[in-house]
């Protein structure tokens, strides 16, 4: 279905959007990312997001699918939207980890990881966001591939981190903000999950993730907190988030939507429109 | 603590978890010893809510629950979509209150968890006044992020301290060392939280 909503968006915003190929899964799925950017003669910067890479955190996807139709729908009206658009291109990335998606709808609601086979095909997945070249392997994660943070047989290991990761690094120039979206938790993280030394942009990374979070329990009182990952969540390593950062990209963060643990992955259907738009 | 453990000192505050309303405050100290033994907690609490509010309330849902024609049975709270059927939400209710009883025994200094849902309850009929349930439970464990699955049985009468009894299936290969088959019955101190649930 998100395939057929891509494709709707480009035909009917075609002035500013554009579906391109980023790769494959494993299952052979083609993933797919959305251009949004206002015809210019200037080269403008870009700000990436993705979604989805761990499969049951449903309201992830929703959220790219909301925001892409928020920014189409109302940047001619919006003084906002218009200047970012102006001045940066968004792509982005609905689902990262389709196979796992799939699946999280079709057999396991609370699976996690991608659905390559492991072990002669005795275990399933890996857990994408462990599979990045950032200290791969070091903290946070599994070798057992039957865990829920195993973190592949190697750095980038799975097709899908490849796509992404190869993507990125091409354009690493010109990316100013990395965002990946998670749930649950209500964070917006900085990078390090492998270390608590702090990135050397950390001043500059925490005031505009606290910015971030004022504005959005501005929207409807819901209260993030902000900060590293290795402190105010758990170590780990192998992250996009991190990874991003490490290649150069001055904001990287990763959010963790809505809620504290009440709802938890099965966050329900009027949850949704508040969290998207506060997000926003 | 050197020699002894680890010690933390916590404030925090409770909200009602259905409504989110402020329930009270909590000052707490939680030892970890350094032998792998349970943690020692003591805990003093303010409670925001009136205990005869409480009472009435726990008594609605006792009483739903008892005026029923059919043992209650049912899957999926909340289902994929995270809906909860209202005619469910005091079965819900009755597995919070039972899997934090479970989550009381298995946390450790390094391990937490969270209920994700309730995979399956069916209930059992008595002949005396208390209430039973057997609960299929799912526990969403961090950092592993792994999700298990614990058995449990809850037996309550309002104004007595829920009585649960459970066993989670024990974790595969990639768990974390130390670990296994637990089965519990809480019917001691922690239970006194279920009292007024």
């Amino acid at each position: 279905q998100i395939y057929q909503w891509m494709t709707q968006i480009q035909k009917n915003y075609s002035e500013l959007v554009t579906q391109h190929i980023l790769g494959k899964t494993f299952e052979n799925r083609t993933m797919y990312y959305l251009q949004i950017s206002q015809p210019s003669n200037k080269t403008k910067k870009i700000i990436w997001m993705d979604c989805g890479i761990h499969a049951r955190e449903w309201i992830s996807p929703a959220f790219c699918q909301w925001f892409v139709k928020e920014i189409l729908q109302n940047y001619k009206t919006d003084p906002k939207i218009s200047r970012f658009l102006q001045n940066l291109d968004f792509y982005v990335l609905p689902v990262l980890n389709i196979d796992g998606y799939i699946y999280s709808w079709e057999e396991d609601r609370f699976w996690r990881k991608s659905r390559s086979p492991h072990e002669n095909g005795t275990c399933y997945g890996t857990d994408l966001n462990r599979n990045f070249n950032s200290s791969w392997g070091s903290v946070g994660v599994s070798f057992n591939c039957s865990s829920d943070i195993f973190c592949g047989s190697g750095p980038e290991s799975e097709p899908e981190t490849r796509a992404v990761a190869q993507f990125i690094k091409n354009k690493k120039s010109d990316i100013l903000c990395y965002l990946t979206i998670h749930s649950y938790g209500q964070l917006i993280l900085t990078p390090y999950g492998s270390t608590t030394t702090p990135p050397s942009n950390n001043e500059e990374l925490m005031q505009v993730a606290k910015e971030a979070a004022a504005a959005l329990t501005g929207k409807y009182g819901t209260s993030y907190k902000v900060g590293s990952t290795a402190l105010i969540l758990y170590s780990n390593s192998g992250s996009s988030r991190d990874w991003a950062h490490t290649i150069g990209i001055p904001l990287s963060y990763t959010f963790e939507l809505r809620d504290t643990g009440t709802h938890g992955f099965v966050l329900p259907a009027d949850q949704i429109q508040p969290t998207c738009a506060e997000t926003m | 603590i050197p020699e002894s453990g680890h010690k933390y000192y916590l404030q925090f505050s409770t909200e009602d978890y259905r409504t989110g309303e402020d329930a009270g405050n909590c000052l707490a100290t939680v030892l970890f010893p350094k032998k792998k033994s349970r943690p020692v907690v003591s805990i003093k609490c303010s409670h925001t809510k009136d205990q005869k509010k409480i009472q009435e309330e726990d008594n609605k849902i006792y009483q739903w629950i008892r005026h029923q024609s059919k043992p209650i049975t049912a899957n999926n709270i909340p289902d994929s979509y995270g809906n909860i059927e209202p005619a469910l939400e005091p079965v819900w209710a009755l597995a919070v209150a039972g899997s934090s009883s479970i989550m009381w025994e298995k946390s450790t200094e390094t391990l937490g968890y969270f209920l994700a849902q309730v995979k399956s309850v069916r209930q059992w009929m008595r002949k005396d006044d208390f209430i039973e349930f057997d609960y299929t439970v799912l526990l969403h464990e961090m950092p592993t992020q792994e999700i298990i699955s614990c058995h449990m049985r809850l037996t309550w009468l309002p104004g007595q301290p829920l009585k649960v009894k459970h066993f989670c299936a024990p974790q595969g290969p990639g768990a974390e060392p130390g670990s296994g088959a637990e089965s519990g019955s809480a019917a001691g101190p922690s239970a006194e939280k279920g009292a007024s649930f």
